[in-house]
């Protein structure tokens, strides 16, 4: 028994000593302070999103919108400084530069811009990308055996047609006369001389195209991509390893193999990073409070890493429900924005890392305004705060809350579940709104439940807390609009949460769609930002930050703030 | 004994369906469908979209149509689409049940190895000092939650020590250059899941080899055994230890029905792609295909283990007939 027993444990401990000794020489250890173990040979980048196959006309995650900008390139996009720049094309097309104009098209006025594609763009097969393969994908995204999340981005372009001379010059007939027609940082090509055949054969299966597609079948297959980058290695729940594109138009990127390796839980992210299992924590990686006391280890322990935060387009607010009784009166809305000290508030959960909100827009886009004279700004006041109140005929009870018609002012604030800092934000909202009379209690649910159910379908009492994403210059319609209340009748796809009714805002917001001259879109933007400050059917809180972590040493690597990420760029990023 | 199989196997099949049944039916009654979840992340969506992707997922059609399709197909041997991962089930699902499997029997071998021996040792020498240690021990191992024990592993041989890896299955990127390489490279990333998940079995599966050896060891036979002038060995072994297999076989058939449902906090934690993810990723993004078929192989093993056991009852005490 005896023997059995010792040599059980010496077979443990010598696989043990066996498979860490082994480890040891290419594991960093407690390198943190070892900056040098990074060169352009590899990088390894930590993320904590799942990700799916690559196919552009169908992927819908965060996580594969991250990747796939290493790999695939489209006609523009936006830069880190919030401009639209070309990115296949030679120039975007505009009024201004003659490359769009307005034409009569069977009767009816259209857009008609012409998109020029680079001489050198290729796919990495060496094949050149050509009209025919953007004309191939909108036939791919108009199909009703594909399962495309979001058809307009590709049905708005009616016709694509080019001289066969020069199949790179291409053009573009819009579904109707839209000043974003330029905006097409979504619309990406696909490999017509690959995926036709694809198409051709399963096509009129339903999902036959996205099961049998070769971003699919063969995700390794060059062919597949035309960005600075290819995919070598692709294991889903895992891993995916990329290789630099022999082909690539653009400069030729520096690190010689990218792995983007996925953690999901953020908790055992910094671990990883610091036992050399990965060098870079991307923008899906780290919560704020993590960043925050990371960036602390940094500076204490001298860590060879930056922590990187960067004002984003993520607008952090509070739907209110505006059938909510108590919430009908402006004069409550308004109490319950006074009362908030916001500054306060990001300066003691984020550090002042995040910015206070005003509304909807974000220092990012070229709409946002900060003008007195052009929105009504809530400074801190919890006098006037009192004041409103009192005017509504809320009066102090002795229990220090407000009562009216032996009614409480009392509200639920409902937020997702296990999120950490908005549990925070809530902690913090309840005292500053009791210190007027106002009782909130918390309830929180799983996010699933919030997003699926509770939001969609108007099912909060009073107020809800979460985030909306959104790029610079979008209309504002979805969210502002009141035939985008959700509704059973709607199907519940519109985001006017709040239920707020507007006539002005409904026109303006029609007409911004249509609107060609950019001075006046920036005044009707404005004219919104008045109704929606000035009613206050959301508490506006603040704008987040993305964060990231890099190494020291990392060159050319700059955060984007918005849903066109950094990757967008990664052929400018280098180790030495 | 023939009939008894083939009795049992019938009604696990039937259980099987109903089981498939009522998962099928609570999936569909969670918040939130496909549709919903993909609308809160693209504000873009309209609201024909909304009615195409419905139509098209068949999510407008009663649960019970849906529940037929899906079976019809199941039954046709294509186990459907992920609509997470936008691949087919069985190709993703095929390597999380290797990797799954690879993780649990490791975890479950050296739980075994190492539990049973001591169990048995303490239960030969009761209230020792060695059979204390191993109680507290036992205890504190049961006591642990996993994932706490996890961030200390990671913290002390990965951040600390640098001896091994935080996560993962295998160095990424790396080509390997024969099959010894990839086992001893696959086999560092193995070592913290595995202690990691074993230190809870340990103490469980050693505290019920302790109490069955004991309970063994009290009754008439052994001391008639004994008595006999039997060697110490055989009294143990033979008498002892065959007597004490049925609670044993139990609880490990039990443990063998999991071995393809995955640890999913601790598949988490190392980073490690095996089913125990998939299942709540599948779950949690109403990738119904994926979670149903996880399901169905969960139920299945859970069944098929219990027949098992039931049958090796029998080869481990002759007095047990299935006649």
């Amino acid at each position: 028994m005896k023997k059995i027993s010792l040599t059980l444990l010496a077979t443990i401990v010598s696989a043990l000593l066996i498979t860490t000794s082994c480890t040891k020489k290419d594991s960093a250890g407690s390198a943190s302070t070892e900056t040098n173990r990074y060169s352009n040979n590899e990088l390894k980048i930590g993320i904590s999103q799942e990700f799916e196959t690559f196919n552009p006309l169908i992927s819908n995650m965060m996580a594969t919108t991250y990747m796939s900008r290493m790999v695939l390139r489209g006609l523009t996009t936006i830069n880190a400084d919030g401009k639209w720049i070309p990115q296949l094309v030679k120039e975007v097309p505009s009024f201004e530069n003659k490359k769009a104009s307005i034409k009569k098209v069977n009767g009816k006025d259209r857009v008609v811009a012409e998109w020029e594609i680079l001489d050198n763009a290729t796919w990495g097969d060496g094949t050149p990308v050509t009209c025919a393969d953007f004309d191939f994908a909108t036939k791919v995204a108009a199909s009703n055996n594909v399962s495309i999340p979001d058809k307009e981005t590709y049905s708005q372009v009616e016709k694509i047609s080019w001289d066969e001379k020069n199949p790179k010059k291409c053009t573009f007939t819009y579904d109707k006369v839209r000043w974003d027609f330029y905006m097409l940082g979504t619309f990406f090509p696909v490999p017509k001389h690959l995926e036709e055949p694809v198409f051709k054969k399963y096509g009129s299966q339903k999902e036959g195209y996205e099961k049998n597609s070769l971003y699919t079948k063969d995700p390794t297959n060059v062919g597949l991509y035309n960005g600075p980058y290819v995919v070598s290695r692709i294991q889903l729940g895992d891993h995916v390893t990329f290789i630099p594109n022999s082909k690539f138009y653009g400069e030729a990127p520096k690190i010689k193999k990218i792995i983007v390796k996925l953690i999901p839980n953020t908790g055992t992210l910094e671990a990883n990073l610091r036992s050399g299992t990965i060098d870079l924590i991307s923008t899906m990686g780290f919560a704020l409070d993590q960043a925050l006391a990371f960036e602390k280890k940094v500076k204490e322990e001298k860590l060879g890493y930056q922590v990187l935060f960067q004002p984003s387009t993520v607008y952090e607010h509070i739907d209110l429900n505006l059938d909510n009784p108590f919430l009908k009166d402006i004069k409550v809305r308004k109490a319950l924005l006074y009362s908030i000290n916001k500054d306060d508030l990001v300066n003691a959960l984020f550090e002042g890392k995040q910015q206070p909100a005003i509304h909807l827009i974000t220092p990012k886009d070229p709409w946002y305004t900060d003008d007195p004279s052009k929105v009504t700004l809530y400074k801190y006041n919890k006098r006037e705060a009192d004041r409103l109140l009192d005017e509504a005929g809320w009066k102090m009870g002795e229990d220090g809350f407000r009562t009216k018609d032996g009614k409480k002012l009392s509200f639920t604030i409902m937020t997702t579940a296990g999120n950490k800092t908005r549990e925070l934000v809530q902690v913090y909202l309840q005292n500053q709104w009791k210190q007027v009379g106002i009782d909130v209690t918390a309830k929180n649910e799983p996010a699933r439940v919030f997003f699926g159910e509770t939001t969609r379908k108007r099912k909060f009492d009073s107020m809800a807390l979460f985030a909306w994403v959104s790029s610079p210059e979008s209309s504002p319609k979805v969210t502002l609009h009141s035939s985008k209340i959700p509704s059973a009748k709607n199907g519940y796809s519109g985001q006017n949460q709040m239920g707020w009714v507007n006539k002005k805002v409904d026109d303006l917001t029609t007409q911004l769609e249509a609107e060609l001259d950019h001075s006046k879109r920036v005044s009707m933007v404005h004219e919104i930002l008045k109704y929606y400050t000035d009613e206050v059917p959301v508490i506006p809180l603040y704008y987040r930050s993305d964060v990231a972590v890099i190494p020291t040493q990392m060159k050319g690597y700059r955060l984007t703030g918005h849903q066109f990420p950094e990757t967008n760029d990664i052929e400018k990023w280098s180790l030495e | 004994m023939t009939t008894y199989i083939f009795r049992r196997i019938i009604q696990t099949v039937l259980l099987l369906i109903v089981l498939s049944y009522v998962c099928f039916n609570l999936m569909t009654l969670m918040p939130g469908d496909p549709i919903e979840l993909m609308i809160s992340s693209n504000p873009k969506i309209t609201t024909e979209d909304v009615a195409r992707l419905r139509e098209f997922y068949g999510l407008d059609q009663p649960t019970y149509v849906r529940y037929k399709n899906w079976i019809s197909t199941l039954l046709e041997g294509d186990l459907g689409y992920s609509r997470t991962y936008r691949i087919p089930v069985a190709e993703m699902i095929g390597p999380a049940l290797k990797y799954t499997f690879i993780l649990s029997m490791c975890s479950l071998i050296l739980s075994l190895a190492i539990a049973i021996p001591l169990g048995i040792y303490c239960a030969l020498r009761p209230n020792s000092k060695f059979d204390y240690i191993v109680n507290l021990l036992s205890f504190a191992g049961i006591s642990a939650p996993s994932f706490w024990l996890g961030i200390v592993l990671i913290i002390v041989f990965s951040v600390k020590l640098g001896w091994l890896p935080a996560g993962g299955y295998q160095t990424t990127g790396l080509v390997y250059d024969n099959i010894f390489s990839e086992i001893l490279d696959k086999a560092k990333y193995l070592i913290l899941p595995v202690v990691s998940l074993s230190i809870q079995s340990i103490g469980r599966f050693s505290r019920f080899a302790r109490s069955a050896m004991m309970e063994a060891m009290r009754n008439d036979y052994i001391r008639t055994a004994r008595a006999k002038g039997l060697s110490e060995n055989i009294v143990i072994w033979n008498h002892g230890f065959r007597n004490a297999l049925i609670p044993l076989i139990t609880i490990v058939t039990l443990s063998l029905s999991s071995v393809f449902s995955g640890a999913l906090i601790t598949e988490t934690l190392f980073a490690y792609p095996g089913a125990g993810r998939l299942i709540y990723t599948s779950i949690i993004s109403n990738d119904f295909n994926v979670a149903m078929v996880s399901f169905i192989i969960s139920i299945s093993m859970v069944l098929v283990m219990s027949l098992i056991a039931d049958l090796l009852y029998g080869v481990a005490d002759p007095r047990i007939s299935y006649e």
